[in-house]
């Protein structure tokens, strides 16, 4: 029992556990427990949550803005479909091109923001999202215009073909891989540089931290969280078109986080279930629901933020403390 | 960068006039000191003298007008402070601590702790996000160190939790400690007693004295706490708008007529004035 328990608070335990939890789904699916769609849905929920962890990176440990994590999305997204459809190429190098490149231009923002801060960052930021939209309509020959890009399956190591539920399960090993990654990250020597950075810069300054450095690395891991998340969704989802890489997905990024928590890795989790997945799953029944999704999210982050400014990954803690209570005065 | 012309002998910071001025307003001018190896040494003046601006030249987070700041670095070796950029300063050796306290208070104690070895850690994020072997000792033993340090203060009992909502004393205590694990050849503290009660004063006191023999490092405080000053400091300067205005041991500084008018504010012509 004893040795159970001391399993179960080990977190990278804790992370497979849950990758497998995740992994059921299909199972569930298949036994007709779920719709099959849920796994489309859940699978993009995850995407998301993919890069909504680098956008947690940047703003909720580094304190940095950024609303143009859709552009950079996108722009994984197309490379990948371009480079394997177009160009042939294998999967890997697919990927490899469509993260490397976003992340060079990432880094290059991130250049930027040791000049501006704030609201000025989140308005350059977006003006790059913005330019790369425009991008994705006007340069057809690469992206298909407003038609649309299409994309397959992918093919690992040139052999294994990946279908719906293959890929889910891709999609899966990739966030529990990258949630492990990003706990190793933020509670080690990084993760403390860039709270120092966004608490006091006086003092991460003079406790050695180099403040261009940090900020690119937090820019550079947005990025690539993005990207990663572009191209899952691109093997995944199968087609892209301009209008998804908006500025209405940037906000939902930051929609997730706040929502969830930030600073927190299952609660950035949370907040990509609340925002993209609980309307399609519960929520679409009811009609007009796509005119309501921007009402809704507002009306939950402002009710998150009153009573859980923390996120509402913290809501566990409470719950766990009235159910102790409701046990106590049962006794 | 070695400076060998400067002479360092027997000391470790070496100030030249030093002056930097904001608009019309000479905040420092003038300035010069040198702090011994091993030394206590005050740095007085009345509010508004220049004294945090004379530390923030130091660590480079002002670019001084004028002057030279010479540092024997860990090495042995003489560093122009001027040369290096305010992150680098912390690697050679000197560190500093803030008139009002700079802690991040969503991290635990510890952490901020962690955050003064900074650049003292080798394992690049790639192994740390990995976790490598050598990672992971090497947070380890960093994790001991600062764990050692909040006992040499008396909080390791409070090492785990959030720097946000701790008492003001801990939380000088804290940044004290931040300032240790770098293993620092001088630590400069910004009115380390300030919010602090009688009892934590002579705490720190004996502190500070006891970190000086067992690091074999000199400290450089500024300090509105005269018994404090009197107390621990082996040699102080006096300074008053920025100015120099006199040197010496505690005894000394008590005696200096220009100091007791600075301090007490009584009209004197200029001229008297030594
Ligand atoms: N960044 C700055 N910009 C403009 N003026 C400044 C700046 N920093 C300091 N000053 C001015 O320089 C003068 C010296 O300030 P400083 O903070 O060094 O005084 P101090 O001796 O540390 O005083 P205290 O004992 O109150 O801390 C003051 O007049 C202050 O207003
Ligand atoms: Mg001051």
């Amino acid at each position: 029992m004893k040795t159970i328990l001391k399993w179960l608070r080990n977190p990278y335990f804790q992370f497979l556990l849950f990758g497998i939890l995740l992994a059921l789904v299909p199972i569930l699916a298949k036994i007709g427990i779920f719709k099959v769609s849920y796994i489309t849905t859940l699978g993009g929920a995850f995407i998301f949550a993919i890069a909504a962890l680098g956008l947690n990176i940047l703003l909720g440990y580094s304190g940095l803005i950024s609303l143009g994590t859709s552009g950079f999305m996108g722009l994984a997204a197309y490379l990948s479909a371009y480079a394997t459809i177009d160009l042939n190429l294998p999967f890997e190098v697919a990927i490899f091109l469509a993260i490397l490149i976003p992340t060079l231009i990432g880094v290059l923002v991130g250049l930027v923001s040791l000049k501006i801060e704030g609201i000025y960052l989140a308005i350059a930021t977006l003006a790059v999202s913005e330019v790369m939209r425009k991008t994705f309509e006007e340069f057809d020959f690469f992206t298909n215009g407003f038609s649309g890009k299409t994309a397959n399956y992918p093919t690992l190591f040139g052999v294994f073909t990946l279908d719906r539920t293959t890929m889910y399960y891709f999609i899966v090993s990739v966030l529990v891989l990258v949630m492990i990654l990003t706990y190793n990250m933020v509670n080690g020597r990084l993760g403390r540089a860039l709270n120092a950075m966004r608490g006091s810069e006086a003092a991460s300054q003079a406790m050695g931290v180099n403040l261009l450095n940090h900020r690119l690395i937090a820019f550079a891991l947005a990025t690539i969280y993005a990207s990663i998340a572009g191209v899952l969704y691109v093997h995944f989802i199968k087609y892209s078109y301009p209008s998804i890489w908006s500025l209405k997905l940037s906000l939902d990024f930051l929609a997730m986080i706040i929502i969830g928590g930030l600073r927190s890795i299952y609660g950035t989790l949370l907040g990509a279930v609340i925002v993209f997945a609980v309307p399609d799953l519960f929520l679409k029944q009811l009609p007009y629901f796509n005119q309501l999704s921007y009402i809704l999210n507002g009306i939950l982050i402002i009710l998150v933020i009153i009573f859980y400014p923390h996120g509402l990954i913290y809501a566990g803690h409470d719950i766990k403390r009235a159910f102790n209570k409701l046990r106590k005065g049962a006794k | 960068m070695q400076n060998n012309e400067v002479d360092m002998n027997g000391l470790v910071l070496k100030i030249e006039e030093l002056s930097i001025a904001f608009g019309g307003l000479k905040a420092v001018d003038g300035l010069s000191f040198e702090i011994k190896e091993n030394e206590v040494f005050g740095l007085i003046g009345p509010n508004g003298a220049g004294k945090t601006t004379a530390f923030n030249c130091i660590t480079q987070f002002y670019k001084p007008n004028s002057g030279a700041i010479y540092f024997k670095d860990r090495k042995g070796q003489t560093q122009n402070l001027l040369e290096h950029n305010v992150h680098e300063i912390i690697k050679l050796g000197l560190v500093r601590t803030f008139q009002n306290v700079e802690l991040i208070r969503e991290l635990s104690i510890i952490d901020n702790v962690l955050i003064g070895a900074h650049t003292d850690f080798k394992a690049t994020i790639f192994s740390q996000a990995f976790r490598s072997p050598k990672a992971v000792r090497e947070e380890r033993e960093m994790r001991a160190k600062a764990y050692e340090i909040l006992e040499t203060l008396g909080i390791e009992d409070r090492a785990n939790l959030p720097v946000g909502g701790q008492p003001y004393g801990i939380l000088k205590k804290v940044e004290f400690a931040r300032s240790l694990i770098s293993n620092p050849k001088l630590i400069i503290l910004d009115e380390p007693a300030a919010g602090l009660n009688d009892v934590e004063t002579i705490e720190l006191a004996s502190r500070i004295r006891k970190i000086r023999d067992e690091l074999g490092c000199s400290i450089l405080l500024v300090e509105h706490d005269m018994r404090l000053v009197m107390d621990v400091c082996d040699r102080i300067c006096a300074i008053s708008f920025g100015k120099f205005l006199a040197k010496g041991t505690p005894k000394e500084i008590k005696e200096n007529k220009a100091v007791q008018v600075a301090y007490l504010g009584i009209e004197v012509d200029h001229d008297t004035k030594q």
